[in-house]
């Protein structure tokens, strides 16, 4: 007889089953057929089914014997086939348990490729946001600070002439109002107001430094990021509107070497320990001494040429990579909010994030940070 | 400005290689953009700080570079031979507006011949970018940029009555019938319109103007190659005055600029003599003895003191006195040891009085020389150390709220934007709110970005726009950010949370089939949001740029937070959308407020111990009665042990009567003291359907 041909939905006549010296041929049958049958069970889907029709209630084959050759059988045969039936019971339970224990513990390494996942398609892809990259650097740079106790303070975009330049020490005419090209707001009832309080948009996160002192006591932490505005005509490095992360600390004992120390501080944890740090004398009507400060290149590590040998672009050779102006609060910018000018210091900085992102993620056009182009924000995520 | 390295060297002999001299320069203040190596040698592009016009002139630079080095810088001495002709007798001067002008000299030489200038002079002016004329011309440009100090040439033979007078331009033309103030026609054939107030010069009996003081000469009286005798014009003028003319005039000439920065009073005359000197090598002529000079500025130098203590403080490191001396000797301070200490050398008590030189007005306090001292002794000479803070460090107020809104936010998968507040009013106009008063720009770039946005929504559409227009179909976005509003004169700036949301809600994929985003996504999106700080109401909104179908106003108990909904049909159609655009905008100042509020609130709710049970009831309502009322009905009969009622399912069509639909809802019961049995749950079912029925004509569907 062929192993695999089904015989359990046959009564033990049509079988020609009629002495109990048959029954044991019959039972090695079926046992055959199921040893051979469990080679083919390959994951929890296939198992299932081997046991639903080995163990199933209404149609597995232990039940098709029960119901097909043990009840009918007379009692000349009952016994012999009721002993070979829990024989084939102790045989198969078992044996089911332990194939579904190997398909849990992974033990299936004989699985099936048609069972088997492919790591290489992909799951189900719930969509994920993402964070603006200016928010990125921003957040970055704000724990930074906040590290080494800078509190994180706002003020207004829309400023008054008197906090964005007079109390910086910036009075009318001054030079440096040419290199801050100024929106200025439209004020319905502007009839007879003093240029002082004319409302302007920000050209720096500057005001938010008196803002700051006005309402506290040194000594004084903070960064204040923000937005600011200049009327420059946009291009791949200028935009009308640009990020800064304004800084300010003052207290009774806050020299250059502490401001010098904090700036670096920042630059190392910002870019990376082996970047290198310079200040160099500039100006700025609101600090002195004035400093620009400066980076040694991250695309050269500093040596003004790339490893083909040509001059590198981000620095132009120089080595050197312009980050940001700072230093010392003027003393004059301490009269505006009732500081005295001999006993407390300070230092203050202005950091421009877009540009700063630009140079950290090789951007080279700032007006797509604000196209907001998915496929660019997706970049960043 | 341009600076030759050669020309620097007349001055003083450094011998360090350019390289090193630019990168030392800018390592002390004067910033080198690039060293170029043209026929004249090397040129430096010195990045000139405002404060510094002493720097723009080669003198000036080789100054700097004197103090850097500890090299002497040569003085400039010219000796012109004078003629015994007298200058008071060719020229008078009267300054009759000492506030505009406060020097004025003058010298003329006679019998100049006007010609091209002499190569080197030519190549010089070249290589600092400076076109060659003549002789004459030429002299004046290249003393400018010798010795920072501008100079004007007249054809003295052009000046009425050989006298010049200074003043203020009037603010109607004289005899004129153009009432619209003063004009001449300058150097470059433009006819100029001076405002009031305007440093001009004019001859004769100070009718004529012929020229704008510091700025540009007048075309009338200028040099030509005819010109025979030269009247050489070396004068100061006051910055403030120097920067409103130029800003009225919107000219900018390398004259304005140097006197807009400040230049050196002290320096007209010697500037006159050496010009002086320089026509009669190359022009020939001969040079009337002496100079007018009328000089109503004049002031005795100032003197400021420099302390040890004070620079310790400031700068948290020492330098020694012979530094100290040496680079303020250097930079022309003349510094001297004035305290009690004198002898001896690093005193703390040391303390320096030194005389403020002409050139350097900007220096008048202790900080500023304190400043000078440390940027030649070299700022990397004070080394870096972190300071300890004394206080704790303070987030903003909504710093946790606006972060767990974000997170929340890209959880749902929506795209952070930054947009730039620029708008054009027509746009903004689309959806401003009827009362509100826009913040528009006095002086914006252009129309397109005129006015600030008065509402988040007006920027998103714009970012949606670019993602269509750039065939990005799907797009989900926020931005956190501030709209800018006028409250009477006072500008009013509120933070919003702005969603814009179009296409797929979900692409097709391996297991799914595509979705559109819908204004169930939305809403659920926001309640989402909601949950943060107690959850939104919803109400029906009258919106106009929302479509009505689709639209709500949200509210955080009674405050109204914003709006959401679809963008409508019109204004889709006026922007060319040709898909459905999903929009809200909400005002997170109450937001956050309220999100602490809960947040502190919030407290620990036991779980039930007993099993809660789910009946479903599918309802049959006419169109109009809300799921709200359904909730509203089933919670007015007050059962303790409903847990919630939910929304299942709803159909309208296929088996059911016009103007009804059909709502599944399930509802959950959940007894606090014990299981439930079959008849306490039958008799709250029952209570359910017959308040239903009463209350809304509800029918029970039965499958
Ligand atoms: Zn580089």
């Amino acid at each position: 007889m062929n192993a695999a041909e089904n015989i359990t939905p046959k009564k033990l006549a049509e079988l020609g089953v009629t002495e109990p010296d048959q029954v044991a041929t019959l039972f090695a049958q079926v046992r055959a057929r199921f040893d051979d049958e469990s080679t083919r069970v390959h994951g929890e889907e296939s198992w299932k089914l081997f046991r639903d029709a080995w163990l199933g209630r209404k149609s597995g084959v232990l039940t098709q014997i029960t119901d097909n050759w043990l009840k009918p059988a007379g009692p000349g045969l009952k016994p012999a086939v009721g002993a070979a039936l829990n024989q084939l019971r102790a045989h198969v339970e078992p044996k089911i348990e332990a194939l579904h224990a190997a398909i849990d513990s992974g033990g299936d390494a004989a699985a099936s490729p048609r069972d088997r996942v492919d790591l290489s398609l992909p799951g189900v892809i719930r969509p994920v946001g993402s964070r603006h990259l200016i928010r990125q650097v921003f957040q970055e740079i704000e724990d930074i600070f906040f590290s080494i106790g800078f509190s994180v303070a706002e003020g207004p975009e829309i400023e008054t002439s008197y906090y964005n330049f007079e109390a910086l020490n910036i009075p009318e005419f001054h030079p440096v109002r040419d290199d801050m090209d100024t929106f200025y707001i439209d004020v319905p009832s502007s009839a007879g107001q003093q240029s002082n309080t004319s409302m302007l948009l920000r050209t720096h996160t500057s005001p938010v430094q008196i803002r700051t002192m006005e309402k506290t006591k040194p000594p004084v932490r903070v960064i204040v990021p923000g937005k600011v505005y200049r009327r420059d005509n946009p291009d791949a490095t200028h935009s009308f509107m640009f990020h800064q992360i304004e800084g300010l600390a003052v207290d009774s004992d806050i020299t250059f070497c502490d401001f010098t120390g904090t700036i670096e501080y920042f630059v190392k944890q910002f870019f990376g320990s082996g970047v290198k740090t310079r200040f160099r004398p500039s100006y700025f009507p609101f600090t002195e001494p004035s400093v620009e400060f400066d980076a040694s290149c991250i695309f050269c590590n500093g040596t003004g040429s790339n490893s083909s040998g040509t001059t590198c672009s981000k620095c132009k050779g120089s080595g050197w990579i312009e980050l940001f102006g700072a230093g010392m609060v003027d003393p004059a910018v301490y009269g505006f909010v009732n500081y005295d000018p001999k006993k407390v210091s300070g230092f203050a900085f202005g950091i421009g994030i877009d540009r700063l992102a630009m140079l950290k993620y090789g951007i080279d056009d700032i007006q797509a940070f604000f196209q907001n182009d998915v496929r660019f924000l997706k970049q960043f995520p | 400005m341009k600076a030759l390295y050669s020309w620097l060297q007349d001055f003083v002999t450094v011998s360090a290689p350019p390289d090193e001299l630019a990168s030392r320069l800018a390592l002390s203040g004067t910033n080198i953009g690039g060293v170029e190596n043209g026929p004249q040698g090397a040129v430096f592009d010195a990045e000139v700080t405002s404060n510094r016009p002493d720097c723009l002139s080669h003198y000036g630079i080789a100054r700097e570079v004197g103090a850097i080095y500890k090299l002497a810088l040569k003085q400039i001495l010219p000796k012109p031979a004078e003629s015994a002709a007298k200058i008071a007798d060719a020229i008078k001067v009267e300054i009759r507006s000492p506030e505009l002008c406060g020097r004025f000299t003058a010298r003329v030489i006679r019998g100049v011949k006007i010609q091209p200038s002499p190569a080197w002079l030519k190549n010089r002016l070249e290589a600092c970018g400076v076109a060659s004329i003549n002789n004459v011309v030429d002299i004046s440009n290249y003393v400018m940029l010798e010795l920072g100090h501008p100079l004007h040439t007249f054809d003295y033979d052009k000046i009425r009555d050989h006298s010049i007078v200074v003043r203020g331009a009037n603010s109607r033309a004289s005899g004129g019938n153009n009432a619209d103030g003063e004009r001449i026609k300058t150097l470059d054939g433009v006819e100029r319109q001076l405002d009031p107030g305007t440093c001009v010069i004019c001859d004769g009996d100070g009718s004529r103007i012929v020229g704008i003081g510091g700025i540009m000469g007048g075309a009338e009286t200028e040099i030509s190659f005819s010109t025979k005798n030269v009247l050489i014009e070396c004068a100061w003028f006051d910055p403030i005055a120097i920067r409103r003319a130029t800003r009225s005039l919107k000219l900018h000439t390398e004259a304005s600029t140097r006197f807009a920065r400040g230049a050196d009073p002290e320096m007209a005359e010697l500037a006159s003599r050496r010009c002086a000197e320089l026509i009669l090598q190359l022009a020939g002529g001969e040079l009337l003895a002496g100079v007018v000079d009328v000089y109503p500025a004049k002031h005795a130098p100032k003197k400021i003191q420099v302390t040890r203590a004070e620079l310790l403080r400031v700068m948290g490191a020492d330098v020694p006195d012979k530094e100290i001396e040496s680079i303020l000797g250097a930079l022309g301070f003349a510094p001297v040891r004035v305290d009690e200490n004198r002898g001896a050398a690093g005193s703390i008590l040391a303390a320096w009085e030194c005389t403020q030189p002409s050139w350097r007005a900007e220096v008048s306090r202790e900080i500023d020389l304190i400043e000078e001292i440390v940027r030649i002794y070299g700022l990397d000479k004070f080394p870096p150390r972190l300071p300890a803070s004394r206080q704790g460090a303070a987030r903003l107020p909504h710093y946790e709220a606006e972060m767990r809104l974000r997170e929340r936010l890209i959880g749902l998968g929506y795209r952070e934007v930054v947009t730039i507040p620029h708008v054009a009013e027509e746009r903004d106009a689309l959806f401003r709110p009827a009362d509100v008063v826009p913040a528009s720009l006095a002086n914006p770039l252009s129309e397109e970005a005129g006015i600030l946005r008065s509402t988040g929504t007006v920027t998103m559409i714009g970012a949606l726009e670019w993602n269509l227009n750039h065939g990005q179909r799907n797009a989900r976005l926020f931005e956190i950010g501030h709209h800018y509003r006028l409250n009477g004169s006072k500008p009013v700036e509120t933070r919003v949370l702005t969603l814009g949301a179009t296409g797929a809600a979900r692409d097709k994929n391996l297991y799914e089939p595509a979705r559109d985003y819908s204004f169930a996504d939305l809403k659920g999106d926001l309640d989402n949001l909601g949950a943060l700080a107690g959850g939104l109401r919803w109400q029906e909104a009258a919106t106009e740029y929302l479509n009505a179908a689709r639209r709500g106003a949200l509210f955080l108990k009674a405050e109204p937070l914003g709006v959401a909904g679809q963008l409508s049909r019109r204004v889709a159609e006026r922007l060319k959308f040709r898909q459905d655009v999903y929009l809200a905008e909400i005002n997170l100042g109450p937001f956050y407020c309220s999100y602490y509020g809960v947040k502190n609130s919030r407290r620990y709710q036991p779980i039930p111990r007993f099993p809660a049970v789910e009946r479903d009831f599918s309802l049959m309502l006419s169109d109009g009665t809300h799921f709200s009322d359904v909730v509203k009905a089933i919670s007015s009969l007050n059962i303790p042990d409903v847990a919630s009622v939910e929304a299942a399912d709803l159909f309208r069509g296929k088996n059911i009567p016009a103007g009804k639909y059909s709502l599944l809802i399930k509802i959950t019961l959940q007894p606090r003291s014990a299981t439930l049995t079959d008849a306490q749950i039958n008799e709250v079912s029952a209570r359910i359907m017959s308040t239903l029925e009463k209350e809304l004509g509800a029918q029970l569907r039965t499958a």
